[in-house]
Protein backbone atom coordinates (compact mmCIF):
# COMPACT_ATOMS: atom_id res chain seq x y z
CA UNK A 1 0.00 0.00 0.00
CA UNK A 2 1.37 3.39 -0.90
CA UNK A 3 1.58 6.16 1.68
CA UNK A 4 -1.51 8.35 1.96
CA UNK A 5 -1.36 11.71 0.22
CA UNK A 6 -3.00 14.88 1.54
CA UNK A 7 -5.32 17.22 -0.37
CA UNK A 8 -3.36 20.07 -1.98
CA UNK A 9 -6.20 22.28 -3.29
CA UNK A 10 -9.02 23.77 -1.25
CA UNK A 11 -12.57 23.14 -2.39
CA UNK A 12 -14.08 26.46 -3.58
CA UNK A 13 -13.59 28.46 -6.80
CA UNK A 14 -10.49 30.62 -6.62
CA UNK A 15 -11.32 34.31 -7.22
CA UNK A 16 -9.45 36.10 -10.01
CA UNK A 17 -8.22 39.56 -9.14
CA UNK A 18 -6.94 40.79 -12.50
CA UNK A 19 -8.53 41.32 -15.91
CA UNK A 20 -6.11 38.81 -17.39
CA UNK A 21 -5.98 35.48 -15.50
CA UNK A 22 -2.35 35.18 -16.52
CA UNK A 23 -1.61 38.07 -14.16
CA UNK A 24 -3.05 36.10 -11.25
CA UNK A 25 -0.77 33.23 -12.16
CA UNK A 26 2.20 35.55 -12.46
CA UNK A 27 1.59 37.12 -9.04
CA UNK A 28 1.52 33.72 -7.41
CA UNK A 29 4.66 32.62 -9.25
CA UNK A 30 6.48 35.75 -8.20
CA UNK A 31 5.64 35.21 -4.54
CA UNK A 32 6.71 31.58 -4.67
CA UNK A 33 10.00 32.67 -6.20
CA UNK A 34 10.43 35.25 -3.46
CA UNK A 35 9.79 32.57 -0.87
CA UNK A 36 12.38 30.23 -2.34
CA UNK A 37 14.89 33.04 -2.56
CA UNK A 38 14.61 33.57 1.18
CA UNK A 39 14.66 29.85 1.94
CA UNK A 40 17.95 29.66 0.08
CA UNK A 41 19.30 32.80 1.64
CA UNK A 42 18.52 31.55 5.12
CA UNK A 43 20.02 28.16 4.44
CA UNK A 44 23.24 29.82 3.35
CA UNK A 45 23.21 32.08 6.39
CA UNK A 46 22.80 29.05 8.63
CA UNK A 47 25.43 27.05 6.78
CA UNK A 48 28.09 29.71 6.81
CA UNK A 49 27.39 30.66 10.41
CA UNK A 50 27.73 27.06 11.63
CA UNK A 51 30.88 26.51 9.58
CA UNK A 52 32.43 29.75 10.76
CA UNK A 53 31.72 28.76 14.37
CA UNK A 54 33.78 25.64 13.68
CA UNK A 55 36.57 27.67 12.10
CA UNK A 56 35.85 26.55 8.50
CA UNK A 57 35.68 29.26 5.86
CA UNK A 58 33.72 27.78 2.96
CA UNK A 59 33.66 30.29 0.13
CA UNK A 60 36.82 28.96 -1.66
CA UNK A 61 35.68 25.35 -1.61
CA UNK A 62 32.20 26.22 -2.87
CA UNK A 63 33.63 27.62 -6.10
CA UNK A 64 35.49 24.42 -6.99
CA UNK A 65 32.89 21.86 -5.92
CA UNK A 66 31.55 19.22 -8.41
CA UNK A 67 28.19 17.65 -7.39
CA UNK A 68 28.00 13.85 -7.16
CA UNK A 69 25.37 11.92 -9.18
CA UNK A 70 23.31 11.51 -6.00
CA UNK A 71 23.30 15.23 -5.34
CA UNK A 72 22.54 15.98 -8.99
CA UNK A 73 19.45 13.75 -8.75
CA UNK A 74 18.35 15.37 -5.51
CA UNK A 75 18.65 18.77 -7.12
CA UNK A 76 16.57 17.77 -10.13
CA UNK A 77 13.81 16.28 -7.94
CA UNK A 78 13.79 19.44 -5.83
CA UNK A 79 13.35 21.57 -8.95
CA UNK A 80 10.44 19.46 -10.20
CA UNK A 81 8.68 19.85 -6.83
CA UNK A 82 9.40 23.56 -7.01
CA UNK A 83 7.59 23.79 -10.36
CA UNK A 84 4.51 22.19 -8.77
CA UNK A 85 4.42 25.07 -6.30
CA UNK A 86 5.25 27.65 -8.96
CA UNK A 87 2.32 26.64 -11.17
CA UNK A 88 -0.12 26.30 -8.26
CA UNK A 89 -2.82 28.55 -9.73
CA UNK A 90 -2.83 26.97 -13.15
CA UNK A 91 -3.01 23.52 -11.56
CA UNK A 92 -5.83 24.55 -9.22
CA UNK A 93 -7.81 25.95 -12.16
CA UNK A 94 -7.46 22.63 -13.92
CA UNK A 95 -8.57 20.80 -10.77
CA UNK A 96 -11.63 23.07 -10.53
CA UNK A 97 -12.53 22.34 -14.14
CA UNK A 98 -12.12 18.65 -13.47
CA UNK A 99 -14.47 18.76 -10.46
CA UNK A 100 -16.92 21.45 -11.73
CA UNK A 101 -16.04 23.63 -8.71
CA UNK A 102 -17.42 26.83 -10.26
CA UNK A 103 -18.21 30.39 -9.14
CA UNK A 104 -21.87 29.44 -9.67
CA UNK A 105 -21.48 26.71 -7.06
CA UNK A 106 -19.70 29.13 -4.70
CA UNK A 107 -22.58 31.63 -5.03
CA UNK A 108 -25.17 28.96 -4.36
CA UNK A 109 -23.29 27.79 -1.25
CA UNK A 110 -23.07 31.38 -0.01
CA UNK A 111 -26.83 31.71 -0.39
CA UNK A 112 -27.83 28.31 0.90
CA UNK A 113 -25.48 28.29 3.92
CA UNK A 114 -26.97 31.54 5.18
CA UNK A 115 -30.44 30.09 4.79
CA UNK A 116 -30.03 26.53 6.05
CA UNK B 1 7.49 46.24 15.46
CA UNK B 2 9.42 43.13 14.39
CA UNK B 3 7.34 40.01 14.87
CA UNK B 4 9.52 37.03 15.77
CA UNK B 5 6.77 35.14 17.65
CA UNK B 6 7.32 31.38 17.59
CA UNK B 7 4.99 28.45 18.09
CA UNK B 8 6.16 26.22 20.91
CA UNK B 9 7.07 22.72 19.73
CA UNK B 10 5.15 19.80 21.15
CA UNK B 11 5.38 16.11 20.36
CA UNK B 12 2.34 16.02 18.02
CA UNK B 13 3.39 18.99 15.91
CA UNK B 14 4.86 17.86 12.57
CA UNK B 15 8.61 18.34 12.44
CA UNK B 16 10.03 20.70 9.84
CA UNK B 17 13.27 20.64 7.90
CA UNK B 18 15.28 23.82 7.66
CA UNK B 19 13.72 24.69 4.27
CA UNK B 20 10.16 23.83 5.30
CA UNK B 21 10.57 26.01 8.33
CA UNK B 22 12.02 28.87 6.24
CA UNK B 23 9.13 28.58 3.79
CA UNK B 24 6.62 28.77 6.65
CA UNK B 25 8.38 31.71 8.24
CA UNK B 26 8.40 33.47 4.88
CA UNK B 27 4.61 33.15 4.66
CA UNK B 28 4.21 34.47 8.18
CA UNK B 29 6.42 37.46 7.36
CA UNK B 30 4.48 37.98 4.13
CA UNK B 31 1.17 38.01 6.02
CA UNK B 32 2.59 40.53 8.47
CA UNK B 33 3.60 42.71 5.52
CA UNK B 34 0.16 42.42 3.90
CA UNK B 35 -1.44 43.53 7.18
CA UNK B 36 1.03 46.28 8.12
CA UNK B 37 1.93 47.76 4.77
CA UNK B 38 -0.50 46.71 2.04
CA UNK B 39 -3.79 46.97 3.95
CA UNK B 40 -3.37 50.70 4.77
CA UNK B 41 -2.93 51.35 1.04
CA UNK B 42 -6.64 50.63 0.62
CA UNK B 43 -7.69 53.82 2.38
CA UNK B 44 -6.22 56.30 -0.12
CA UNK B 45 -7.31 53.99 -2.94
CA UNK B 46 -10.88 54.13 -1.66
CA UNK B 47 -10.79 57.91 -1.22
CA UNK B 48 -9.94 58.28 -4.90
CA UNK B 49 -12.61 55.81 -6.03
CA UNK B 50 -15.16 57.41 -3.71
CA UNK B 51 -14.57 60.90 -5.11
CA UNK B 52 -15.28 59.57 -8.58
CA UNK B 53 -18.38 57.70 -7.38
CA UNK B 54 -19.78 60.83 -5.71
CA UNK B 55 -19.20 62.85 -8.84
CA UNK B 56 -21.06 60.28 -10.95
CA UNK B 57 -23.94 59.47 -8.60
CA UNK B 58 -24.17 62.50 -6.31
CA UNK B 59 -24.46 60.26 -3.23
CA UNK B 60 -22.46 57.86 -1.03
CA UNK B 61 -22.40 54.07 -1.55
CA UNK B 62 -25.36 52.52 0.24
CA UNK B 63 -23.76 49.34 1.59
CA UNK B 64 -20.61 47.18 1.60
CA UNK B 65 -21.74 45.34 -1.55
CA UNK B 66 -21.82 48.57 -3.51
CA UNK B 67 -18.33 49.42 -2.23
CA UNK B 68 -17.17 46.01 -3.46
CA UNK B 69 -18.40 46.90 -6.96
CA UNK B 70 -16.43 50.15 -6.82
CA UNK B 71 -13.26 48.55 -5.49
CA UNK B 72 -12.84 45.25 -7.36
CA UNK B 73 -11.26 46.97 -10.33
CA UNK B 74 -9.02 49.27 -8.32
CA UNK B 75 -5.35 48.40 -8.97
CA UNK B 76 -4.38 48.90 -5.32
CA UNK B 77 -7.17 46.68 -4.12
CA UNK B 78 -6.29 44.00 -6.65
CA UNK B 79 -2.72 43.88 -5.45
CA UNK B 80 -3.78 43.69 -1.81
CA UNK B 81 -6.50 41.10 -2.30
CA UNK B 82 -4.42 38.97 -4.64
CA UNK B 83 -1.40 39.07 -2.28
CA UNK B 84 -3.62 38.19 0.67
CA UNK B 85 -5.09 35.22 -1.17
CA UNK B 86 -1.66 34.02 -2.31
CA UNK B 87 -0.31 34.25 1.25
CA UNK B 88 -3.18 32.02 2.36
CA UNK B 89 -2.41 29.46 -0.36
CA UNK B 90 1.31 29.47 0.33
CA UNK B 91 0.58 29.08 4.04
CA UNK B 92 -1.21 25.74 3.64
CA UNK B 93 1.21 24.56 0.98
CA UNK B 94 4.19 25.27 3.24
CA UNK B 95 2.73 23.09 5.99
CA UNK B 96 1.32 20.30 3.80
CA UNK B 97 4.75 19.34 2.51
CA UNK B 98 5.98 18.53 6.01
CA UNK B 99 2.76 16.70 6.96
CA UNK B 100 2.66 14.47 3.90
CA UNK B 101 6.25 13.42 4.53
CA UNK B 102 5.42 12.33 8.09
CA UNK B 103 1.81 11.23 7.69
CA UNK B 104 1.93 7.54 8.62
CA UNK B 105 4.12 8.30 11.67
CA UNK B 106 1.95 11.23 12.71
CA UNK B 107 -1.17 9.07 12.76
CA UNK B 108 0.44 6.31 14.79
CA UNK B 109 1.94 8.86 17.18
CA UNK B 110 -1.54 10.31 17.74
CA UNK B 111 -2.86 6.81 18.44
CA UNK B 112 -0.18 6.19 21.09
CA UNK B 113 -0.74 9.51 22.87
CA UNK B 114 -4.50 8.96 22.86
CA UNK B 115 -4.14 5.44 24.23
CA UNK B 116 -2.05 6.85 27.12
CA UNK B 117 -4.70 9.42 28.07
CA UNK B 118 -7.27 8.64 30.75
CA UNK B 119 -9.70 11.19 29.24
CA UNK B 120 -12.25 10.06 26.68
CA UNK B 121 -11.93 10.41 22.91
CA UNK B 122 -15.36 9.85 21.39
CA UNK B 123 -15.54 9.42 17.61
CA UNK B 124 -19.02 8.65 16.30
CA UNK B 125 -18.79 6.40 13.20
CA UNK B 126 -22.34 7.36 12.14
CA UNK B 127 -21.82 11.10 12.55
CA UNK B 128 -23.08 13.26 9.70
CA UNK B 129 -20.86 16.29 9.15
CA UNK B 130 -22.94 19.46 8.60
CA UNK B 131 -22.84 20.80 5.06
CA UNK B 132 -21.54 24.18 6.23
CA UNK B 133 -18.25 22.41 7.00
CA UNK B 134 -18.05 20.26 3.86
CA UNK B 135 -19.44 22.52 1.06
CA UNK B 136 -16.28 24.66 0.85
CA UNK B 137 -12.87 24.12 2.43
CA UNK B 138 -13.12 26.91 5.02
CA UNK B 139 -10.29 29.44 4.92
CA UNK B 140 -8.98 27.57 1.87
CA UNK B 141 -7.48 24.80 4.01
CA UNK B 142 -7.07 21.84 1.62
CA UNK B 143 -9.16 18.93 2.85
CA UNK B 144 -11.21 21.18 5.14
CA UNK B 145 -11.69 20.44 8.83
CA UNK B 146 -13.16 17.01 8.32
CA UNK B 147 -11.13 15.64 5.40
CA UNK B 148 -9.60 12.21 5.99
CA UNK B 149 -7.15 10.48 3.67
CA UNK B 150 -6.83 7.23 5.65
CA UNK B 151 -8.16 5.52 8.75
CA UNK B 152 -7.44 7.27 12.04
CA UNK B 153 -6.19 10.29 10.09
CA UNK B 154 -5.07 13.43 11.98
CA UNK B 155 -3.48 15.26 9.05
CA UNK B 156 -5.97 18.13 8.80
CA UNK B 157 -5.69 18.56 12.60
CA UNK B 158 -1.92 18.91 12.29
CA UNK B 159 -2.42 21.24 9.32
CA UNK B 160 -4.78 23.41 11.35
CA UNK B 161 -2.46 23.52 14.38
CA UNK B 162 0.50 24.84 12.41
CA UNK B 163 -1.75 26.85 10.06
CA UNK B 164 -3.33 28.82 12.90
CA UNK B 165 0.09 29.86 14.17
CA UNK B 166 1.03 31.13 10.70
CA UNK B 167 -2.37 32.68 9.94
CA UNK B 168 -2.41 34.46 13.30
CA UNK B 169 1.28 35.35 12.86
CA UNK B 170 1.88 34.08 16.39
CA UNK B 171 -0.57 36.61 17.90
CA UNK B 172 -2.37 33.62 19.43
CA UNK B 173 0.68 32.74 21.52
CA UNK B 174 3.14 29.83 21.62
CA UNK B 175 0.27 27.35 22.02
CA UNK B 176 -2.22 29.20 19.79
CA UNK B 177 -4.35 29.61 22.88
CA UNK B 178 -4.65 33.37 23.38
CA UNK B 179 -8.40 33.28 22.73
CA UNK B 180 -9.05 30.61 25.37
CA UNK B 181 -6.66 32.27 27.82
CA UNK B 182 -8.28 35.66 27.29
CA UNK B 183 -11.75 34.22 27.92
CA UNK B 184 -10.48 32.43 31.07
CA UNK B 185 -8.99 35.70 32.32
CA UNK B 186 -12.27 37.41 31.52
CA UNK B 187 -14.27 34.86 33.53
CA UNK B 188 -11.90 35.08 36.50
CA UNK B 189 -11.84 38.89 36.53
CA UNK B 190 -15.48 39.59 35.75
CA UNK B 191 -17.30 36.72 37.43
CA UNK B 192 -15.71 36.59 40.90
CA UNK B 193 -16.75 33.55 42.89
CA UNK B 194 -17.85 31.67 39.75
CA UNK B 195 -16.11 28.29 39.81
CA UNK B 196 -17.55 26.15 37.01
CA UNK B 197 -17.40 22.39 37.60
CA UNK B 198 -18.47 21.32 34.11
CA UNK B 199 -17.11 23.27 31.17
CA UNK B 200 -17.96 22.69 27.50
CA UNK B 201 -15.95 24.15 24.59
CA UNK B 202 -17.99 24.04 21.38
CA UNK B 203 -16.28 23.82 17.98
CA UNK B 204 -12.97 23.14 19.71
CA UNK B 205 -11.04 21.85 16.63
CA UNK B 206 -7.59 20.84 17.97
CA UNK B 207 -8.28 22.14 21.47
CA UNK B 208 -6.18 25.34 21.32
CA UNK B 209 -8.72 27.26 23.40
CA UNK B 210 -9.94 24.24 25.38
CA UNK B 211 -6.77 23.50 27.36
CA UNK B 212 -6.54 26.92 29.10
CA UNK B 213 -9.84 26.12 30.85
CA UNK B 214 -8.31 22.99 32.39
CA UNK B 215 -5.36 25.11 33.51
CA UNK B 216 -7.56 27.91 34.91
CA UNK B 217 -10.09 25.54 36.54
CA UNK B 218 -8.08 22.38 37.35
CA UNK B 219 -10.90 20.87 39.39
CA UNK B 220 -13.41 21.21 36.56
CA UNK B 221 -14.34 18.56 34.03
CA UNK B 222 -13.51 20.12 30.66
CA UNK B 223 -14.90 18.73 27.40
CA UNK B 224 -14.29 19.86 23.84
CA UNK B 225 -16.75 19.00 21.06
CA UNK B 226 -16.41 19.37 17.32
CA UNK B 227 -17.93 17.95 14.13
CA UNK B 228 -14.57 16.96 12.58
CA UNK B 229 -13.02 13.65 13.61
CA UNK B 230 -9.41 14.39 12.47
CA UNK B 231 -9.42 17.59 14.55
CA UNK B 232 -10.65 15.72 17.63
CA UNK B 233 -8.14 12.88 17.28
CA UNK B 234 -5.35 15.41 16.99
CA UNK B 235 -6.77 17.46 19.88
CA UNK B 236 -6.88 14.45 22.18
CA UNK B 237 -3.31 13.45 21.31
CA UNK B 238 -2.01 17.01 21.47
CA UNK B 239 -3.54 17.52 24.92
CA UNK B 240 -1.77 14.40 26.20
CA UNK B 241 1.48 15.51 24.54
CA UNK B 242 1.14 18.77 26.48
CA UNK B 243 0.40 16.90 29.70
CA UNK B 244 -3.35 17.63 29.84
CA UNK B 245 -6.16 15.12 30.12
CA UNK B 246 -9.18 16.61 28.44
CA UNK B 247 -12.11 14.77 26.88
CA UNK B 248 -12.86 15.38 23.20
CA UNK B 249 -16.12 14.23 21.63
CA UNK B 250 -17.58 14.28 18.13
CA UNK B 251 -20.86 16.12 18.57
CA UNK B 252 -22.80 18.83 16.76
CA UNK B 253 -23.07 22.03 18.84
CA UNK B 254 -26.59 22.52 17.50
CA UNK B 255 -27.71 19.11 18.76
CA UNK B 256 -25.23 17.81 21.34
CA UNK B 257 -27.19 14.93 22.80
CA UNK B 258 -26.32 16.08 26.34
CA UNK B 259 -28.96 16.12 29.04
CA UNK B 260 -30.66 19.34 30.14
CA UNK B 261 -28.78 21.39 32.76
CA UNK B 262 -25.39 19.68 32.22
CA UNK B 263 -22.87 22.54 32.20
CA UNK B 264 -21.90 25.53 34.35
CA UNK B 265 -19.96 27.21 31.56
CA UNK B 266 -20.26 26.85 27.78
CA UNK B 267 -17.75 28.63 25.59
CA UNK B 268 -16.92 28.82 21.90
CA UNK B 269 -14.04 30.53 20.13
CA UNK B 270 -14.34 31.71 16.51
CA UNK B 271 -16.98 29.03 15.94
CA UNK B 272 -20.21 30.88 15.13
CA UNK B 273 -19.05 32.57 11.93
CA UNK B 274 -18.16 29.15 10.50
CA UNK B 275 -21.66 27.71 11.00
CA UNK B 276 -24.83 28.66 9.09
CA UNK B 277 -27.96 30.79 9.23
CA UNK B 278 -30.00 27.92 10.67
CA UNK B 279 -27.32 26.25 12.82
CA UNK B 280 -26.35 29.42 14.73
CA UNK B 281 -29.75 30.12 16.36
CA UNK B 282 -30.02 26.40 17.11
CA UNK B 283 -26.61 26.51 18.88
CA UNK B 284 -27.84 29.35 21.11
CA UNK B 285 -30.94 27.31 21.97
CA UNK B 286 -28.86 24.23 22.68
CA UNK B 287 -26.57 26.27 24.97
CA UNK B 288 -29.57 27.46 26.95
CA UNK B 289 -30.97 23.94 27.20
CA UNK B 290 -27.78 22.24 28.43
CA UNK B 291 -26.64 25.07 30.72
CA UNK B 292 -27.45 24.66 34.39
CA UNK B 293 -29.63 27.42 35.87
CA UNK B 294 -27.22 30.26 36.72
CA UNK B 295 -24.77 28.93 34.12
CA UNK B 296 -22.89 31.15 31.66
CA UNK B 297 -22.53 31.07 27.87
CA UNK B 298 -19.64 32.93 26.23
CA UNK B 299 -19.07 33.06 22.47
CA UNK B 300 -15.85 34.76 21.41
CA UNK B 301 -16.41 35.70 17.80
CA UNK B 302 -17.31 38.61 15.56
CA UNK B 303 -19.70 41.34 16.72
CA UNK B 304 -22.55 42.28 14.35
CA UNK B 305 -21.97 45.02 11.78
CA UNK B 306 -23.44 48.29 13.03
CA UNK B 307 -23.21 49.91 9.55
CA UNK B 308 -21.34 52.94 10.97
CA UNK B 309 -18.29 52.28 8.81
CA UNK B 310 -19.23 50.67 5.51
CA UNK B 311 -15.67 50.65 4.16
CA UNK B 312 -14.44 48.62 7.15
CA UNK B 313 -17.37 46.27 6.62
CA UNK B 314 -16.31 45.86 3.01
CA UNK B 315 -12.71 45.04 4.03
CA UNK B 316 -13.84 42.54 6.67
CA UNK B 317 -16.22 40.96 4.19
CA UNK B 318 -13.30 40.08 1.91
CA UNK B 319 -13.03 36.87 3.92
CA UNK B 320 -16.49 35.90 2.68
CA UNK B 321 -15.50 36.20 -0.96
CA UNK B 322 -11.78 35.42 -1.04
CA UNK B 323 -11.16 33.03 1.83
CA UNK B 324 -13.97 30.46 1.57
CA UNK B 325 -15.80 31.85 4.60
CA UNK B 326 -19.39 31.81 3.28
CA UNK B 327 -21.01 32.76 6.60
CA UNK B 328 -18.50 35.45 7.70
CA UNK B 329 -20.44 38.42 6.32
CA UNK B 330 -24.02 37.08 6.77
CA UNK B 331 -23.25 36.16 10.41
CA UNK B 332 -22.35 39.77 11.14
CA UNK B 333 -25.72 40.91 9.81
CA UNK B 334 -27.53 38.78 12.41
CA UNK B 335 -28.82 40.23 15.69
CA UNK B 336 -27.02 38.02 18.20
CA UNK B 337 -28.67 39.62 21.24
CA UNK B 338 -32.07 38.79 19.74
CA UNK B 339 -30.92 35.24 18.97
CA UNK B 340 -29.89 34.79 22.61
CA UNK B 341 -33.26 36.15 23.74
CA UNK B 342 -35.06 33.77 21.37
CA UNK B 343 -33.04 30.95 22.93
CA UNK B 344 -34.41 31.79 26.37
CA UNK B 345 -31.83 34.18 27.87
CA UNK B 346 -33.36 37.35 29.33
CA UNK B 347 -32.43 40.69 27.77
CA UNK B 348 -30.70 42.12 30.85
CA UNK B 349 -28.50 39.00 31.07
CA UNK B 350 -26.99 39.31 27.57
CA UNK B 351 -24.14 41.64 26.61
CA UNK B 352 -21.24 42.19 24.25
CA UNK B 353 -17.92 42.90 25.93
CA UNK B 354 -14.22 42.75 25.20
CA UNK B 355 -11.79 40.23 26.69
CA UNK B 356 -8.29 41.80 26.64
CA UNK B 357 -5.71 39.69 24.75
CA UNK B 358 -3.50 37.54 26.97
CA UNK B 359 -0.52 38.15 24.65
CA UNK B 360 1.42 40.24 27.21
CA UNK B 361 1.60 37.14 29.39
CA UNK B 362 3.75 35.39 26.79
CA UNK B 363 6.51 37.99 27.03
CA UNK B 364 6.26 37.85 30.83
CA UNK B 365 6.77 34.08 30.62
CA UNK B 366 9.83 34.61 28.35
CA UNK B 367 8.35 32.59 25.51
CA UNK B 368 10.57 32.34 22.44
CA UNK B 369 10.20 35.28 20.07
CA UNK B 370 7.66 37.11 22.25
CA UNK B 371 9.68 40.26 22.81
CA UNK B 372 8.15 42.81 25.16
CA UNK B 373 7.95 45.69 22.66
CA UNK B 374 6.38 43.47 20.00
CA UNK B 375 3.64 42.05 22.26
CA UNK B 376 2.96 45.52 23.67
CA UNK B 377 2.53 46.80 20.10
CA UNK B 378 -0.07 44.08 19.46
CA UNK B 379 -1.89 44.63 22.75
CA UNK B 380 -2.01 48.43 22.48
CA UNK B 381 -2.50 49.03 18.78
CA UNK B 382 -5.24 51.06 17.14
CA UNK B 383 -7.21 48.46 15.22
CA UNK B 384 -7.84 48.80 11.52
CA UNK B 385 -10.45 46.62 9.84
CA UNK B 386 -8.81 43.65 8.17
CA UNK B 387 -6.07 43.18 10.74
CA UNK B 388 -5.90 39.92 12.60
CA UNK B 389 -7.67 40.27 15.99
CA UNK B 390 -9.31 43.46 17.18
CA UNK B 391 -7.20 46.13 18.90
CA UNK B 392 -5.94 44.52 22.07
CA UNK B 393 -8.99 42.36 22.77
CA UNK B 394 -11.43 39.73 21.60
CA UNK B 395 -15.15 40.37 21.29
CA UNK B 396 -17.27 38.17 23.55
CA UNK B 397 -21.01 37.68 23.70
CA UNK B 398 -21.84 36.71 27.27
CA UNK B 399 -25.21 35.52 28.58
CA UNK B 400 -26.29 34.17 31.97
CA UNK B 401 -29.03 31.58 32.22
CA UNK B 402 -31.52 32.66 34.85
CA UNK B 403 -31.25 30.81 38.16
CA UNK B 404 -34.97 30.09 38.01
CA UNK B 405 -34.86 28.76 34.44
CA UNK B 406 -36.00 25.24 33.80
CA UNK B 407 -34.43 22.74 31.41
CA UNK B 408 -35.78 22.19 27.93
CA UNK B 409 -37.60 25.09 26.32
Amino acid sequence: MSDPTVARYSKGKRPEFYADPAMDEAMSMIMVLCSELFVLRERLDTFEAIAAEKGVMLSDEIDSYEPTQELAEQREARKQEFFDRLFYVANKRAAELATQDTSGRYESVLKSIAEE
Amino acid sequence: MLNTFQQKRHAMLPETTHDESSRQEFVKSFKQYVQNRMLPNLFPAYSAQLAQFKKQHDRLPKDRREIRKIMVGDPGFRTYASANRISQELLWESVLTSIERQLPDLNSKAKSFSAASSAELLIDPDFETPRYVTALDIHCMPGGYAGEVCEGDVSTGALYDRGVYLYAMGYMGPHNDDLGRSVCNYVKRNLPGFTPKNILDMGCTVGHSTLPFKEAFPEAEVTGIDVAAPQLRYAHARAKALGAEVSFQQRDAANTGYEDNSFDLIVSHILLHETSGKAMPQIFKECHRILKPGGVMIHADLPPFDHSDLFSEFILDNETYYNNEPFWGPMRDMDQIQLAMDAGFTADQIAFDQAPMAILEFAAAHEKGYEEDAVAAVADREYEAGEFAPGGGWEVLIAHKSKEAGGAA
